[in-house]
């Protein structure tokens, strides 16, 4: 059995030797879902990054604690990351809008809004920065909610990368849940600013 | 004992007890995310116990540090249920829903405690407890209506669990008077909104309540009754503490 | 937290494979990074470039999973409410680390389910500081300063590199090891300003650390045609000797003002304000990276357990229709 240092290991009580494991099994850690999150109220929700979930409602548990544990929030997104259309992506002075292939009329959609569904659309300004919501457009597929965002915020610039997802495909926060996040700022021991050892040491060179 | 230090201590060396011992989660969970989420919700525990030592301290008590490292196992007044090994993912998810269930409640009504500096601490922390409840009744709904082998699993850790939850209502002799004075509901009263918050989400699983009168709850906690698990968990938290209580660590 | 493997980051085959990639392709991808832009998941790639990053970035995540563990040890132990929230707090950043990470290598095409894999089959490596034990409380500080210290100084250099999910990861890293450092710093200040116990565990602690130290950013390096290739496509940001020096210029001051020592009687900086040191032992470096270190395989048998032990948990949360697709960014 493993002795270790640390007893949280000793109590495992690890056989000393084993066969080596076989690989993981396709999805052992679940599909990805994308995460987005509000920094202040009345802000856009920005993409924070992946978390590996079964399912919406266990995703946006591990992504409040993995984005939102050490930064200010107020509200948070997410949504399956097969779920999202994406575009090419562009240079860094351009607009992917630009290069958008005209779809035929027919394909747009009709004035029918009975077939319409609400999207939500993201763009990524410069390459490295990160996905922020611009707005919904209301569209019957995902191409064509892409011809109608750029009828709608087509003239922003430059836009490297845009994301098309399906509102009803996104797992929003309740307003009423703010309150998880209300005591973020309160947790101090996990800030640098609140470790402060400049006198203790100047005290200490002085007696030296 | 002063019915406030009762209430008090019976609630920090709780959080206490039970944050140190999900913090030992912390590296070997299940998936990397739920390690991270787990361990937040550990260090709520640490933080809420630390709130409540601080409110003790006001009243003329030892300091937070004191108070948490160098008491022993009869000093202590938390619950059996929180001092038990953390075992497999099973016993720790259920004894965290058990547990946060009773708490969430808990600080719900304490929020409006005739001891203000109780209530202001209930008010402040009830954003946590809720997600900390939200975290478990997705877990327990999720493996509660999965593979055979989750739900078996944990069934198990529900009647494994559930006589030492219970023992998380047991009562003192301030009993009388914290409810007299306005400073908690009590905890036949707690234990009454418990059983109706655990049953209707165990009603959405195929895990099967017992009947919980038909069982005898593990008390002597709250009076510092232990286990045998708990102090060598007091020696291995205080190891480094105590090589100099003194000194500033 | 992470130090170069350094002898295993840069490939050793002869040729760089470049000559098979189409020249049109390539001169675009190079004046993306001449221009200062990131490169993003699905642009077009040499497959150097997608191979080193995927095992720059993958081994870094290990890093910090594995990172985890000596700081872990005192998880149970640490001295204090402050210490006790702070210390879970850092182990549960390590973690979180290694989840951007993992997910960053992920855009590059290999799954999570195959580094973890490859990790706990030994087929991977991680910094090779984390092969060694953290016999006291001071051990642990030492970590949490130093060692975060010295990824610190890594990572920053790695942010300003060229693939863009890597940057993100990198740029919540650093934001949250800001806390460590200060943490660290603050951990050892109150040791060695302490009573002549804490001083004494604090100065040991040191000496045990200041080796493993001094090889944490890898033997200085050689220059090859891979080399310069990677740093001109800003995949490698610094050579292992620059980012020594820089850490020995930031750190080696504050060490000697609380009155510790270092076990070193070489180590100085120079006229030329180069700092000098005793040559470390490589020979022992590379002994212990290819596995035969004091914990090497106790942290691949905890991280090992880790996963066997939670497989009926994930088994149990699979759904049936479940596909994968890379993250996206």
């Amino acid at each position: 059995m493993l002795f270790s240092l640390d007893p949280r290991i000793s109590r495992l009580e690890l056989p000393d030797s084993a066969l080596p494991p076989p690989d993981k099994a396709a999805l052992d850690q679940f599909p990805t879902y994308e995460v987005f999150h509000q920094r202040k109220e009345n802000t856009a929700y920005v993409y924070v990054g992946p978390v590996h979930a079964p399912e919406a409602d266990v995703a946006f548990l591990f992504g409040k604690e993995q984005f939102s544990r050490r930064f200010p929030c107020t509200g948070m997104w997410v949504v399956l990351t097969s779920a999202i259309k994406v575009t090419e992506y562009g240079d860094d002075q351009q607009s992917v809008y630009d290069r958008l292939p005209l779809l035929p009329a027919d394909e747009i959609g009709t004035a029918d809004a009975s077939g319409l569904e609400s999207y939500d659309i993201f763009h990524l300004k410069k390459r490295g920065k990160a996905h922020a919501h611009v707005g919904q457009v209301s569209a019957a597929s995902p191409e064509a909610a892409l011809q109608a965002a750029k009828a709608s915020f087509g003239d922003q610039r430059p836009v490297v990368n845009v994301w098309v997802v399906r509102s009803a495909d996104l797992l929003r926060s309740d307003d009423d849940d703010r309150d998880m996040w209300t005591t973020t700022p309160d947790k101090k021991y996990r800030e640098a600013i609140s470790y402060k050892v400049q006198d203790r040491i100047d005290r200490f060179k002085q007696e030296g | 004992m002063n019915p406030k230090l009762d209430l008090l201590y019976r609630l920090a060396d709780d959080q206490l007890i039970l944050g140190h011992r999900n913090s030992e989660w912390n590296g070997l969970g299940p998936i990397l995310e739920e390690d991270i989420a787990f361990s937040s919700m550990a260090q709520d525990k640490l933080g809420h116990s630390l709130q409540l030592y601080m409110l003790l301290h006001e009243l003329g008590e030892a300091e937070p540090d004191t108070v948490a490292f160098t008491r022993n196992t009869p000093q202590f007044h938390c619950c059996q249920l929180t001092e038990l090994p953390i075992g497999e993912y099973d016993f720790s998810l259920m004894r965290h829903f058990l547990f946060d269930h009773a708490e969430l409640l808990r600080f719900e009504a304490l929020a409006d405690s005739s001891y203000e500096p109780l209530a202001l601490v209930a008010r402040k922390v009830k954003g946590e407890l809720k997600y900390h409840v939200l975290h478990a009744n997705t877990w327990v709904k999720r493996l509660g209506t999965a593979t055979e082998e989750a739900i078996e699993r944990m069934q198990a850790a529900l009647e494994f669990t559930l006589p030492y939850a219970l023992g998380i209502f047991e009562t003192t002799e301030a009993e009388p008077e914290i409810i007299s004075s306005g400073l908690f509901i009590g905890e036949v009263e707690l234990q009454r909104r418990w059983e109706a918050s655990i049953s209707k989400v165990l009603a959405q699983t195929s895990l099967v309540l017992p009947d919980l009168r038909l069982l005898t709850p593990v008390t002597g906690g709250r009076h510092g009754q232990h286990t045998e698990h708990l102090q060598p968990l007091l020696d291995e938290m205080a190891e480094v503490f105590r090589l100099d209580p003194t000194a500033d660590w | 937290m992470y130090g170069s493997a350094s002898t295993h980051d840069i490939p050793n085959q002869a040729t760089t494979g470049l000559e098979n990639e189409d020249p049109i392709l390539l001169a675009e991808f190079e004046a993306h990074i001449a221009r200062g832009e990131k490169i993003e998941p699905t642009d077009w790639m040499p497959q150097l470039y997608r191979k080193q990053l995927t095992r720059m970035i993958e081994q870094h995540a290990h890093s910090e999973i594995i990172g985890s563990l000596p700081e872990g040890t005192w998880i149970t132990r640490a001295p204090g409410f402050r210490r006790k929230m702070a210390q879970m707090a850092k182990v549960q950043d390590e973690v979180g680390h290694a989840q951007l990470l993992y997910s960053a290598a992920e855009t590059l095409g290999k799954t999570r389910e195959q580094m973890l894999s490859d990790l706990i089959n030994g087929k991977s490596k991680y910094s090779n500081v984390f092969n060694y034990p953290t016999p006291t409380w001071a051990d642990s500080n030492v970590i949490s300063w130093l060692i975060d210290a010295g990824a610190i100084v890594n990572q920053m250099a790695n942010a300003k590199g060229s693939y863009g999910p890597y940057c993100r990861a990198l740029d919540r890293i650093c934001a949250e090891e800001a806390f460590h450092l200060k943490y660290g710093h603050d951990a050892v200040v109150h040791l060695a300003t302490g009573t002549p116990i804490q001083r004494r565990m604090m100065q040991e602690a040191l000496n045990r650390w200041w080796p493993a130290i001094m090889t944490f950013f890898g033997p200085s390096d050689k220059m090859s045609t891979h080399t310069e290739i990677l740093m001109r496509w800003k995949v490698k940001m610094a050579t292992n000797d620059a980012c020594r020096q820089q850490f020995l210029d930031m750190y080696v001051p504050k060490i000697w003002e609380i009155g510790l020592t270092l076990p070193d009687a070489n180590l100085h900086k120079n006229e030329d304000g180069v700092w000098e040191f005793s040559e470390p032992d490589w020979e022992d470096f590379k002994r212990v990276i290819n596995g035969d270190g004091p914990c090497n395989a106790e942290r691949i048998a905890v991280r090992r357990a880790a996963e066997e032990n939670g497989a009926w948990v994930r088994r149990a949360m699979q759904q049936p229709q479940a596909r994968y697709v890379r993250p996206l960014a």
